[in-house]
């Protein structure tokens, strides 16, 4: 049976170096696809490369009580991401947080990206220029859902956002897609 | 929709990552023998330290309790015990008295620091061995 993240840190922190191999094979393709989406090709290498320096420095600081691993080390990684967006002077998630939080949307997400929508995001060239243009805190809310398969009480907790505002970003994200994918 | 969504929003693997892995864990392990050996060395001289500390530290609580007769007060339990059991409250204080307090707290202190020093190197380089 497979170690939980937990148990690992713990090996590690006793003394198992190899421990913290397996965490670190366990989650670079994770953190590499989500620093992809947001940096590029070309600079993900080295945005992972921060990121798992700063784990590895910082792995005694990490709580399980307050977070699952997964959760730690992407919260570490779009700091990183933030950080390094900062300094290329692009557009930062946080930068793009202030507006309306509290609205959370009812409608039913299903009728929000109709089937033609759908065939038509299946080029997946398409769908990254689309998730370029929307607004990087809907595109992270999207890929940490869909592609990192992250509950949104797990992304809530990633972003410091009530599971609401999280729900609220997932449903207007869609929206955005639909209506750009109609306007093209 | 959401399955589906699942399915688009699947990474296609430009296969980096798995030398990525192999070249971040190569960085880790340089930064945890530069590290170990920064601080092996670290502990090491402050070892060295305490023990030369420790040794002075030794003559001259030696030379203090010559000074002040504590071996002489200490003599006399086996000269006149009776005296001693008679006046064991007084000779109890002169015997504190004439105890190098100053002297004695350096030297567990320095006797710590070199036991910590000891306990930290052999704790590195027992990893470092478990690891080979």
């Amino acid at each position: 049976m497979e170690k939980s993240d937990e148990k690992l840190v713990e090996e590690y922190l006793d003394g198992e170096e190899s421990s913290f191999k397996i965490l670190l094979d366990r989650y670079t393709s994770h953190i590499y696809n989500f620093s992809k989406r947001f940096v590029g090709v070309e600079y993900a290498n080295d945005i992972v490369q921060e990121v798992f320096i700063k784990i590895w420095k910082n792995i005694e600081n990490f709580n399980v009580k307050k977070a699952n691993f997964k959760t730690w080390i992407f919260t570490i990684a779009r700091n990183t991401i933030t950080d390094y967006l900062r300094k290329k002077k692009m557009v930062s998630f946080s930068s793009l947080d202030k507006e309306d939080e509290t609205f959370a949307d009812n409608i039913e997400d299903e009728v929000v990206l109709p089937n033609e929508a759908l065939m038509k995001l299946e080029d997946k060239e398409f769908l990254n220029n689309l998730l370029d243009k929307i607004p990087a805190h809907y595109k992270e809310v999207l890929i940490l859902y869909y592609q990192e398969e992250m509950t949104f009480s797990e992304i809530g907790k990633l972003l410091e956002k009530p599971l609401n505002t999280v729900k609220s970003y997932h449903h207007r994200a869609l929206v955005l897609l639909r209506d750009m994918v109609h306007h093209n | 929709m959401e399955q589906n969504l699942h399915k688009l929003f699947k990474p296609s693997s430009d296969n980096k990552e798995s030398k990525l892995s192999s070249d971040i864990w190569n960085v880790i392990e340089s930064k945890t023998t530069h590290m170990t050996k920064q601080k092996t060395l670290f502990y090491l001289s402050i070892g060295a330290m305490s023990l030369v500390g420790t040794i002075f530290s030794v003559k001259s609580l030696i030379e203090e309790f010559l000074r002040l007769g504590f071996f002489n007060y200490l003599s006399l339990i086996f000269s006149d015990i009776g005296v001693i059991t008679t006046y064991w409250r007084e000779y109890t204080l002169t015997l504190m008295d004439s105890l190098p307090v100053t002297s004695l707290i350096i030297l567990f202190s320095l006797l710590f620091i070199l036991f910590i020093s000891i306990r930290r190197v052999s704790y590195k380089f027992r990893r470092k061995f478990s690891i080979i």
